[in-house]
């Protein structure tokens, strides 16, 4: 089930790309391709997990970021919390109280955005896996440079001159702020302004999520 | 987003058409709807259906199994304690299955339940917050087709290939027992059983269903045949 949408390349973000199911024995996997970053991730549960772990009135969200080098870091753990925090809002839980969910990132390719290319694709395993959501959700990054230019989905070279990197989280029910995860110095009006570019760009993901279950509704159907 | 009947949907979505239908008379939401305070919302992705009167679901993908009641399940006997067996269905945690929920057992009379038995038994009770119960008899305490599946086959496979294959408007089943004969248990669990007269037969139908997954009625019908005409080569 591969489905691309090349209408993008024309718009303000990077072409995405994404296949279901690309792996057999999980439950929900997805790949994601946002420009040149590439993440794969996949879902397993609801399952059963160690009793010290359950929780009685809902389930336990694991996230394993494994990086394209094998041993993960600090900074790797820092993702980890800010994927599953995210993710956390929208899955709902209370379905299936003392379960854990694994949601395991394997990186791929790391040309700037791999933060906000996670994010998505987690979003689209968990489509995939058919566990209860709440909402859809979707990350768009964005830098701004020394002179307060915002560029949307910034590439490798534009991430090396940046002064900050912001990436932000939206919902898709009302487009309000999930999570916000920035790095750098910015004036609080470059924020504001950054939050609603990309609060704009991110229709864009939404619009993109819908086409691809969209063709993969017709396939199993 | 608003989203109507027959629509694509995501989590998220709300249905202004349930919410309606809701005031004026009784409706019934099946998988992938929830109510909230504010309305009727979707929570998994794929295409919404709705069957008259008021009943309305979400047919969406899935591979993990979730306990639900009323539902057959093929399920492996993993141990023995005391009056109970643990039965392995693919849920978060084993069912349970008591030692009189066959037919004709009482205390005296045990049933021969061996460990590592196939049981294709029915979900009594599913609640997300109790360990699912089966049972291998129906209300009239006979058995029908429940019960433990002597000899055979069993694979795994999605639950919509399950849904797809269990359909009346599927030809796959149809078209394969006027072929050769089998005898076949699906479990809404994706498990599948299968019993032939020689293994060949078995992969061919076991073969057939996984390769239906994607395939349309018509597609579906030609790749019967198609078995069905290397099946009868090789064995004349």
């Amino acid at each position: 089930m591969v489905t691309d949408n090349a209408d993008l390349t024309d718009f303000k973000l990077k072409p995405m790309k994404c296949e279901f199911n690309y792996l057999s024995k999980s439950d929900g996997s997805a790949i994601l391709s946002q420009g040149e970053t590439v993440a794969l991730v996949s879902v397993n549960g609801p399952q059963d997990i160690k009793m010290q772990s359950q929780s009685i009135e809902k389930s336990t969200l694991e996230v394993i970021f494994s990086p394209k080098g094998g041993k993960p870091s600090v900074g790797d753990r820092y993702k980890e919390n800010v994927i599953r925090q995210t993710s956390e809002t929208a899955i709902l839980g209370c379905l299936y109280p003392r379960t854990g969910i694994t949601v395991t990132i394997q990186e791929l390719e790391d040309f700037g955005g791999l933060l906000s290319c996670s994010v998505n694709c987690v979003c689209l395993a968990l489509l995939n896996s058919g566990v209860a959501m709440r909402c859809v959700f979707a990350a768009v990054m964005c830098a701004i440079d020394d002179s307060g230019n915002i560029t949307l989905d910034p590439g490798a070279a534009q991430l090396e001159t940046a002064r900050a990197v912001m990436n932000f989280v939206f919902d898709g029910r009302d487009r309000s702020l999930i999570t916000g995860f920035t790095e750098g110095n910015f004036s609080e009006d470059a924020y504001r302004e950054a939050l609603e570019r990309c609060r704009a760009a991110s229709e864009l993901v939404f619009t993109f999520y819908r086409d691809i279950v969209k063709k993969y509704s017709n396939v199993i159907g | 987003m608003n989203v109507a009947i027959d629509d694509v949907v995501l989590p998220g979505d709300h249905c202004e058409e349930i919410a309606t239908a809701g005031e004026k008379s009784k409706v019934i939401l099946g998988p992938g709807l929830r109510k909230e305070i504010d309305g009727v919302f979707i929570t998994k992705a794929g295409v919404l259906r709705k069957r008259a009167p008021n009943t309305f679901w979400v047919d969406s993908y899935q591979k993990r199994y979730v306990p639900a009641r009323g539902e057959n399940v093929i399920g492996i006997v993993t141990q023995k304690a005391g009056d109970i067996f643990r039965v392995e269905v693919g849920g978060s945690c084993s069912a349970s299955l008591s030692y009189l929920s066959f037919e004709g057992a009482t205390k005296k009379n045990r049933p021969s339940v061996k460990i590592g038995d196939v049981i294709y038994a029915k979900m009594l009770n599913a609640s997300k917050d109790m360990e699912p119960e089966l049972v291998c008899v129906d209300s009239h305490g006979k058995k029908g087709r429940l019960g433990v599946l002597e000899d055979g086959f069993v694979f795994k496979c999605s639950l919509n290939l399950i849904r797809k294959i269990l359909n009346p408007n599927c030809p796959l089943l149809g078209s394969l027992k006027n072929e050769w004969p089998f005898e076949l248990a699906a479990g809404m669990n994706g498990r599948i059983w299968i019993k032939a007269k020689t293994m060949r037969e078995t992969v061919a139908v076991g073969n057939a269903i996984l390769g239906s997954e994607y395939l349309s009625n018509e597609e579906i019908k030609s790749m019967c045949t198609n078995i069905a005409s290397i099946l009868a080569g090789h064995i004349s």
